[in-house]
């Protein structure tokens, strides 16, 4: 871990002194600024083979540069890098085009980056954004193409398809004054923050949770079995941890997040970081409600019984995941796919570790969920890149030839390999996912319909399924096995989504609305210090440094220094949408 | 006449030869100093990068103003302050009690040995350290593995905001003291033995030669380190801060670098992050002033 901060913090020194250049990068770049038109598709036609064809080869090899969005562990191969690997070779031989990491980073460091590039003006050619407030601001800097036509020219049906069963929710995410100006990530509904408790753990002392077994579990079940688990120390590893939390205890983003308080939140039907429609028909910030306190009480005295990670705060997302791996921890809150990129690092190191996954009900029985923003991830190419079709192209190769050909073993046998080895999906050259509005529970039935042989392999959907039923196959053939592919699918299939689709069928869901996902002008200027606050009360109280009440004194603090002007704007940017 | 006029143009070609030289640090100076100078600038603008300085909207004092406002301003600078001069105070004393502890040793081979593992740490970047503090100070780092032995509470350092200032003066202390110590060791060696000596022969101990001897013979470079260690008072260490803190301790840990960092950089803030940077080289440069105007008045030495 420390060994990737060094080579970040190089990378980092390098951006600061591009930074303090930046009276000279500024100065060039006002003068350049003005000057480039982005080429027309006939322009972009002189390169390629087959203008306009969405697969079309250029000529002669062109290079891109990108920023990307690593993992923790994204499984590649031995000898390959985010830089060079199977699906970077796969650009170069379909398209001819030469992929090079202008910036690789995770998690808060790559929006360092990002910011950085921004304010350097050295962007990428391509690199996603992880915000409409960051496309917003690029597309008034005038720094990013507009992707509009290239989009309908290049685009596959396919592609076009998936983004239209948001019924224009996607694209119209993406769009600033009517023009597209990048590819969005489409964001399903996928549901509730989970627990995940190591199975194995449960067995050996012999606890039940969940005893009617439908799947949903309450506080006091997950209180009760973190301090078994504190007590008699199932992991044996001599320094057993409460449960562990990232500093930022929310998002905004149920599928993306792990190691969140969401969990707890949703029982008490909190929606931390979420603009919701209070009773009155006003807008409401979640972190702000009577709900929230309820839930950092909760928190607060979880923390005060030792059931929290006594060094919650100044653990890193990293550290977190590596307390899981040492067996000092087994309760783990985070989305249905944790298993194939963070605790599938537990089963590597303990043969015998098994999760299973739980939501936490409210006292009425329901498990509480926000839907998820339209999108918040876009890709977005660089104002004046010669090629910004490319990005479109990457899109079809990716996320429709590769996802639905039926014959990648032959047609792309070395991504094929990747995706049947498991190899994390952030090694794409986009770190997104483009998938039809329904096909988290679409693949899970074809799933379920593969293992148990109602439909042959070339009836599934996607190349995905078609290796996920292949390696849960290969798990409950032996459930002992060393394959830890074969068990984070398993795990984050059947465990994960399995639930979410029985839950679903069972209506046991209560879904919130969000009532407003974007910025307005004033965060600009006082966002960054309400966060602050917000984060730094939290921690406060929940760690006991300040009691419970000051919640309140943090609500009116956070109303004064500006929460009141953003609700206010918020309220009248719909007032004048009516 | 040909003898003179060969004196004369050797003159001058030397004296050209050395104004040369200069010129790579005065282009440094140019380039690296005073052309960002420009930026400052964008303090006064609602900054927008693609339009650059000479397009962005003129705002006047805003940021400054903001500056102001922020409920946490406050705190970083005397967070800052308390960082910055209890790291000049405890440093420069532990670099002098070091170098006239270490110029008492006269065995050669054992004061080289001790001079190299105390500059040591100053070449390593606290990106390295920070990792090593880090492992030490945690919950089950050695530290408190110690504290425990002796039967007392564990404290979580980096997580407690009465233990992250110690913390973080303390290590910054260990890290330069040695190698801070080296102008003091050349301070000491040009001292006139001839003074010892004859304090020798008054009788005077080791603790009375140190204080009437050492100690002003070393107080011009005292004072002086003293005065060009106030132009940083404000920056109380930007990577070993930003390497070791988390939420928990802004309070107690932000300084005026890293929120800038965070807020101005990171929020994309571009004018307000300058805003307070200027307001920073303000400060430093009124310090420093002062600082050579007291020590004129006082001591009757300055440095310009």
């Amino acid at each position: 871990m420390r060994t990737k901060w060094f080579i970040k913090s190089k990378l980092l020194t390098r951006r600061l002194a591009a930074l303090s250049m930046s009276a000279l990068v500024i100065s060039t770049l006002a003068a350049c600024g003005g000057s480039s038109n982005p080429p027309t598709a006939e322009e972009a036609g002189k390169y390629e083979a087959t203008p306009g064809d969405p697969f079309s080869a250029y000529k002669d090899e062109i290079t891109v540069t990108m920023g990307r969005v690593t993992t923790a562990n994204p499984k590649l191969p031995a000898g390959d890098t985010y830089e060079n690997n199977a699906y970077t070779r796969l650009v170069k031989e379909t398209f001819n085009a030469k992929i090079k990491d202008q910036f690789e980073a995770n998690g808060e460091d790559y929006s360092r980056q990002v910011s950085l590039a921004i304010a350097s003006g050295e962007l990428p050619d391509m690199m996603r954004v992880d915000s409409k407030d960051e496309l917003k601001e690029l597309v008034d800097n005038d720094l990013i193409e507009d992707m509009t036509e290239i989009y309908k020219q290049y685009a596959t049906d396919n592609i076009k398809n998936i983004y239209d069963s948001y019924e224009g929710r996607a694209l119209d995410s993406a769009t600033i004054d009517g023009r597209l100006m990048g590819l969005p990530a489409t964001s399903l509904d996928s549901a509730p923050t989970m627990v995940w408790v190591r199975q194995d753990w449960l067995d050996l002392l012999g606890i039940q949770l969940d005893a009617d077994g439908d799947g949903a579990i309450k506080l006091d079940d997950v209180e009760k079995t973190a301090e078994e688990f504190l007590k008699r120390d199932p992991g044996q590893s001599g320094k057993p941890v409460g449960i562990p939390f990232v500093n930022t205890l929310n998002t905004s983003d149920y599928n993306a997040s792990a190691y969140t308080m969401l969990g707890v939140a949703s029982t008490k039907g909190a929606f931390p970081q979420y603009w919701m429609k209070g009773k009155d028909g006003s807008i409401v910030y979640g972190s702000t409600t009577k709900e929230t306190k309820q839930m950092l009480g909760v928190m607060a005295d979880w923390f005060k019984r030792g059931l929290i990670d006594p060094q919650f705060g100044t653990r890193t997302f990293d550290d977190i995941t590596a307390l899981y791996t040492n067996g000092q921890s087994g309760i783990a809150f985070g989305p249905w796919h944790i298993p194939d990129w963070g605790l599938s690092s537990v089963k590597q190191m303990d043969k015998n570790a098994k999760f299973t996954a739980y939501t936490l009900e409210d006292a009425d029985g329901k498990v509480n969920v926000a839907h998820a923003n339209p999108a918040n991830q876009f890709i977005v190419v660089r104002k004046g890149y010669e090629h910004p079709e490319l990005a479109v192209k990457i899109v079809n190769l990716f996320y429709d030839k590769l996802a639905n050909d039926k014959n990648v073993e032959t047609s792309m046998p070395e991504a094929a390999k990747y995706q049947e080895n498991g190899v994390d999906g952030s090694t794409r050259p986009f770190n997104i996912e483009v998938n039809s509005a329904t096909s988290l529970l679409d693949d899970y039935s074809d799933i379920v319909r593969g293992i148990k042989g109602e439909i042959s392999l070339d009836q599934v959907r996607t190349t995905e399924s078609k290796n996920n039923i292949k390696s849960i196959q290969t798990y409950l053939s032996d459930m002992d096995t060393d394959n830890v592919t074969s068990w984070a699918k398993y795990h984050s299939r059947i465990n994960g989504v399995g639930l979410i689709d029985k839950l679903t069928r069972e209506n046991k869901f209560v879904w919130m609305t969000p009532a407003f996902s974007g910025t307005t002008p004033s965060m600009k200027q006082t966002w960054a210090n309400l966060t602050k606050m917000e984060q730094e009360s939290f921690i406060k109280i929940v760690t006991g440094a300040e009691s419970l009440d000051y919640f309140d004194t943090f609500v009116s603090n956070w109303k004064k220094q500006g929460g009141d002007q953003v609700i206010q704007e918020i309220e009248d940017e719909a007032a004048s949408e009516k | 006449m040909k003898q003179g006029n060969d004196r004369a143009k050797g003159r001058l070609g030397t004296g050209a030869m050395y104004h040369l030289m200069m010129l790579p640090g005065i282009l440094f100076l140019l380039v690296f100093s005073y052309v960002p100078m420009v930026g400052v600038i964008t303090a006064f603008q609602d900054y927008i990068p693609a339009k650059g300085m000479f397009g962005s909207k003129f705002v006047g004092l805003k940021h400054f103003i903001y500056m102001f406002k922020l409920p946490d301003i406050a705190q970083v600078f005397s967070n800052t302050l308390v960082i910055a001069i209890a790291k000049i105070l405890l440093g420069t004393m532990m670099a002098i009690i070091f170098s006239i502890l270490l110029n008492e040793i006269r065995i050669k081979f054992v004061k080289k040995s001790v001079q190299t593992i105390v500059y040591l740490p100053h070449f390593l970047s606290w990106v390295v350290l920070a990792s090593v503090v880090v492992n030490m100070f945690s919950l089950d780092g050695i530290v408190n593995q110690i504290l425990a032995f002796f039967g007392l509470e564990n404290i979580n350092f980096l997580g407690s905001n009465t233990w992250f200032q110690p913390l973080i003066i303390g290590t910054d202390v260990w890290k330069e003291f040695g190698y801070s110590s080296i102008v003091y060791l050349a301070a000491i060696t040009s001292i006139d033995p001839g003074l010892y000596e004859a304090a020798g022969m008054d009788g005077a101990s080791w603790w009375r030669k140190v204080w009437h001897i050492t100690l002003p013979g070393m107080l011009p470079i005292i004072l002086l380190m003293g005065v060009m260690s106030l132009t940083n008072i404000l920056s109380a260490g930007f990577d070993q801060i930003y390497n070791l803190y988390n939420p928990v301790v802004y309070e107690s840990g932000d300084i005026l670098d890293t929120y800038v960092y965070r807020i101005g950089l990171v929020g994309r803030q571009y004018s307000f992050g300058t805003a307070v940077g200027l307001f920073k080289s303000v400060i430093g440069i009124v310090l420093l002033l002062s600082a050579n105007h007291l020590a004129k008045k006082y001591t009757d030495r300055k440095i310009f």
